[in-house]
């Protein structure tokens, strides 16, 4: 494309944006707030998995001790699994002032009458996805009587955190069709109130090509703005409702992290963008075909 | 310049536009179509810039067949033919020096170029200080300057007018058509769609007219316009 026509098709666009001030601050409202929704909706996905996963991350593996076992043997076997994060001795003592305590008994009363707890070991795992796996390993190790943890409620955590991400993704894509649908149709009307003008065009010998950037050139325009103050809107208002939430209701921790933030405004921008060009080029076709 | 071979056109629910219509235009060639309204005028004109499509025969412009030109090509040949439309066709959103000029801008034209050649086509039609001003602030008979010039900017080798004066007092209407001969005169074929009956008897150029569709009087000066 030469210099010239490139500088024509940009001036041509923009002064479309300026002159339609009105079509184009409802496509960029309309694109906003479809951007905004699945924003919204992305970030409660993201907090609903992440206190998910947060809940089964908090679950022990309880490895046993047989009465012969070698301790040290089994905690360097237990270390040398990458998937494990942290290890912890807890000798039966312990154990039974523990049960205790969670039982409301006297335990100087309950360890007169005997301590059938083993010694045994409270492991960490990296991932809370890896947790039945380092419990049959653990298992394999001599020494090892039995590794047990709250199995039911680790599974019932994690298929609950798969299903939401599940969930999420399904929802993403549906919302994003809708969105990509919503502008489509916002710019179409914005080429149905100018179909004169590209008919006119056509007819004093411009190529498609040539009608259609200076629309490609507005729907980008559009959706990068759409993008922008849905990303203004968005973040601020999610840091302000997340600090509200982790100083009012303390067992909430909703997730504060830059990387999350940066990653979702840059994503709903770029979103937008490219709805903005796909929703011009989807509209103009039509209008394309009469030559 | 200009072969129409055994043309007809039909439009939907069987209305016959043009019948069996043989024509040939030279170069550099002045001529008027005339008849009356729905005698077929608009539609030998769109015809040749492939606003349409003939049902039967050929029309060959510059040596190519435009019906049987690709989708494609088509710009290319409209960026040969300047057309002056009875409805003006203007860019409502572009001030008259820009709708000028953007006949200038499909075709890759340098700025500079643009700027020597709008002032000069809308000096040649009286509109040299309503540049600025968009369509909506203009008479209709400056509307329909607006679209000759749009028309001329090219020098295009062929010029269609469809009813170039419907809208332009007695006066301008003939200096218009005279300006018209004169492209004419330098090589550049021009048709022009008409019921003017003054003008036609005043220009004394070839006259083909049409009644329903068919060619029913060619001659090479006409004049003493018949509507027949």
């Amino acid at each position: 494309m030469r210099l010239n026509t490139a500088q024509f098709l940009i001036s041509q666009a923009w002064s479309a944006i300026l002159r339609n001030g009105a079509i184009t601050g409802a496509a960029i409202t309309n694109i906003s707030v479809a951007l905004c929704v699945l924003g919204v909706f992305v970030l409660t996905a993201y907090n609903l998995q992440a206190q998910a996963m947060q809940q089964a991350a908090a679950v022990e593996i309880t490895v046993d001790l047989a009465k012969d076992a070698k301790r040290a043997e089994v905690e360097k076997s237990l270390r040398a699994n990458e998937r494990v994060k942290a290890v912890r001795f807890v000798p039966k003592a312990e154990a039974l002032e523990g049960l205790a305590q969670r039982w409301g008994l006297d335990f100087s009363t309950l360890s007169r009458v005997g301590n059938p707890l083993p010694d045994a070991f409270r492991v960490v795992p990296v991932k809370p996805d890896d947790i039945e796996a380092i419990a049959e390993q653990a298992e394999q190790i001599p020494g090892v009587a039995e590794a047990r943890y709250a199995q039911q409620t680790t599974t019932k955590l994690l298929k609950l955190a798969r299903g939401i991400k599940l969930a999420g993704l399904v929802a993403v894509i549906i919302l994003g069709t809708a969105s990509l649908l919503l502008v489509s149709v916002t710019i179409r009307l914005t080429i149905y109130a100018r179909r004169r003008e590209v008919r006119i065009m056509q007819l004093v010998g411009a190529t498609n090509w040539f009608i259609r950037w200076p629309f490609l050139l507005e729907g980008w325009f559009q959706g990068t703005t759409g993008g922008i103050v849905a990303t203004a809107l968005l973040l601020p208002g999610y840091a302000y409702l997340a600090s509200l939430i982790s100083s009012n209701l303390g067992f909430i921790r909703p997730v504060q992290s830059t990387e999350l933030m940066v990653a979702l405004g840059i994503g709903l921008v770029l979103m937008g963008s490219l709805f903005g060009v796909l929703g011009s080029l989807i509209g103009l076709q039509r209008y394309l075909q009469e030559v | 310049m200009i072969h129409i071979q055994d043309v007809s056109v039909a439009y939907p629910k069987g209305i016959q536009a043009l019948s069996g219509v043989d024509l040939h235009f030279e170069r550099g060639e002045f001529a008027f179509i005339t008849g009356a309204s729905g005698s077929g005028k608009s539609t030998l004109l769109q015809l040749i810039y492939r606003e349409l499509e003939p049902t039967r025969g050929q029309v060959i412009v510059d040596g190519h067949d435009v019906s049987q030109l690709p989708r494609h090509r088509v710009p290319l040949l409209r960026r040969k033919v300047g057309v002056v439309f009875q409805d003006f066709r203007l860019l409502p959103m572009q001030t008259v020096w820009e709708n000028v000029g953007f006949a200038l801008d499909v075709i890759g034209a340098t700025k500079r170029d643009k700027h020597h050649r709008v002032p000069l086509v809308l000096e040649l039609v009286g509109l040299a200080d309503r540049a600025d001003a968009y369509p909506d602030q203009l008479s209709g008979g400056e509307q329909q300057r607006v679209c000759i010039a749009r028309a001329l900017v090219n020098t295009p080798p062929l010029l269609l007018a469809d009813e170039p004066t419907g809208n332009l007092d007695p006066v301008i209407s003939l200096n218009i058509v005279q300006l018209l001969c004169d492209i004419a005169d330098r090589g550049t074929t021009v048709l022009c769609a008409t019921h003017d009956t003054h003008i036609v008897d005043a220009m004394q150029r070839r006259v083909v007219a049409l009644v329903q569709g068919v060619v029913v009087r060619d001659e090479k000066t006409g004049g003493s316009y018949d509507a027949a």
